[in-house]
Formats: structure tokens, C-alpha cells, sequence
């Protein structure tokens, strides 16, 4: 395979704190914002904090996904290669993204107020988040 | 070998290297590489992949890669298809409950313009 970086959070303390599951809402998020196909998908997860190299562990996320009737995918036709699956995110998907939203945003306030109380004995360097493009 | 199994992981590893092919991801991968990608030991995907070899489903490439055979890759697109048959729509007008079309006249205004000329689903 051509990708040598696992699909792991790619900062290693980032990963000791995101939720266990992360990719998943990720990938509903992706979906949300517009259908995609697999390697559009692998391309969009790394500003979220994942790496290319495990195209396996999305492969079998987004047909998690499908089973759990989150996602589906049809056909897109191509002129100058093989065909390939295309993901959209169903009703329900966009409620189970909602609902991981919501507590995303309980942990926000949980980890916001940890930096808080921290930031009382040290100032941490905050890196500027970056704009983030959808495409 | 339990035949039924076999069918099943047929399908699987069908499924997945088609997957690979058409995302552009790997043409030929190993056997190490494709346990990976299915979180399957290696040793228990041995078996099979020469199994499959020689049913003309793969093509082996010299030292322990494997592609789709013409038949693999028509094989494997096709049970890709077959198995989320129930979960994918007809063209727009004919789409199911589930369809964003459904949600307000603007939603399927603009359902209908993201599909004009081509299938809702396959």
C-alpha cells in the first residue's frame, strides 16, 4: 500500500484525550458537509487530527456506518478509472451526529475548564487553530 | 474448508479489494497488507487467498501480492452492490422516506438539481 502512516491521531497527546471514537463522528461530520467518496474522506480527516495510512480502518468504519444505516453509498460512474463507491449521510446519520455533537460539546466544557484551572499554575502556549477548509 | 464460510469471506475480500483498486489505494497488495486493511491475522487469510487464486478470483504477482482477476473484479463490485442493495434509492420522485427531498420544498428543490441527470442511486 502506498500510504505509510497509520489512521491514528497524528499528535499522540491529542489522542490520549480525544473521544474513544472520534472517527466515526468525524466521518458523519464529512458526510454532513457533503457526499464524498473513500479517498476524499481519507484526505478530509486530516485536519481533524488523523493521518492517511490505515485506509483499512476507514473501509471498515464506513461500512459500520452502512450496516448501522448512518451512511449509504451508490455508484459513481467514471469515465477514466473504476467505479466507486460514493458516501451520503442518511436521516438517521445526521441524528446520531447531532446526538455526538451535543456530548462533543459536554466535553468541550469539561476540557475547557480543566485548561482553566491549569493555566492557574502554568501558561500553556496556545497554537493558533488554523482556518479550517472543508475541501 | 466450511463452504458457506468461504462464500462469505469470498465476498469480503472481494468487497475490499475493490475497494482498494477503485480509491486508487493499492493495485495489488500483499497478504500482510491485506490483513491489515481487514483486521484479519494474516495466517488466517493465507488459506483463502489461494483459495481464491485458484478459482480465478485473484491473480497472484510473483512474491505474495494479489490483484482482481477480470471475474474478481466484476465479482466484487457486484456484491458490493447486492449487499447495500436495500439501502440505496431510486431516482428523485421515487426516493423513499428517507430522502432529504422530503424535508422541505427548497430541500427537494435542491434534491432535484444535485440529481438532474443521473440516478438518485445505482
Amino acid at each position: 500500500m502506498n500510504t505509510p502512516e497509520k489512521l491514528i491521531p497524528t499528535d499522540h497527546t491529542a489522542a490520549q484525550v480525544l473521544p474513544k471514537n472520534f472517527l466515526r463522528p468525524c466521518l458523519l461530520l464529512l458526510l454532513r458537509e457533503h457526499s464524498a467518496h473513500g479517498y476524499d474522506l481519507l484526505e478530509r480527516l486530516r485536519p481533524l487530527g488523523f493521518s492517511r495510512d490505515d485506509p483499512g480502518r476507514l473501509y471498515r468504519a464506513l461500512r459500520a456506518l452502512e450496516t448501522d444505516e448512518l451512511v449509504r453509498s451508490v455508484w459513481e460512474k467514471s469515465n477514466c478509472g473504476p467505479d466507486r463507491r460514493m458516501y451520503e449521510l442518511t436521516r438517521r446519520g445526521m441524528e446520531v451526529l447531532h446526538e455526538s455533537a451535543t456530548a462533543l460539546l459536554q466535553t468541550d466544557e469539561i476540557l475547557g475548564m480543566f485548561l482553566s484551572r491549569y493555566s492557574e499554575f502554568v501558561t500553556l502556549d496556545r497554537t493558533p487553530r488554523p482556518r479550517v477548509r472543508r475541501d | 474448508m466450511d463452504e458457506l464460510e468461504v462464500l462469505r469471506i469470498r465476498d469480503e475480500m472481494l468487497q475490499a479489494l475493490y475497494w482498494m483498486h477503485s480509491e486508487g489505494i493499492s493495485e495489488a497488495p500483499t497478504a500482510l497488507e491485506l490483513s491489515r486493511f481487514l483486521a484479519v491475522p494474516e495466517r488466517v487469510l493465507q488459506d483463502y487467498l489461494a483459495r481464491f487464486v485458484a478459482d480465478g478470483l485473484l491473480e497472484s504477482q510473483g512474491t505474495a501480492s494479489y490483484q482482481l482477476s477480470p471475474v474478481g473484479m466484476e465479482s466484487g463490485k457486484r456484491t458490493f452492490a447486492d449487499e447495500m442493495a436495500d439501502l440505496t434509492r431510486p431516482t428523485h420522485g421515487e426516493c423513499d422516506e428517507d430522502c432529504w427531498c422530503h424535508d422541505s420544498p427548497e430541500a427537494a428543490a435542491e434534491c432535484l438539481h444535485e440529481h438532474a441527470g443521473k440516478a438518485h442511486s445505482n
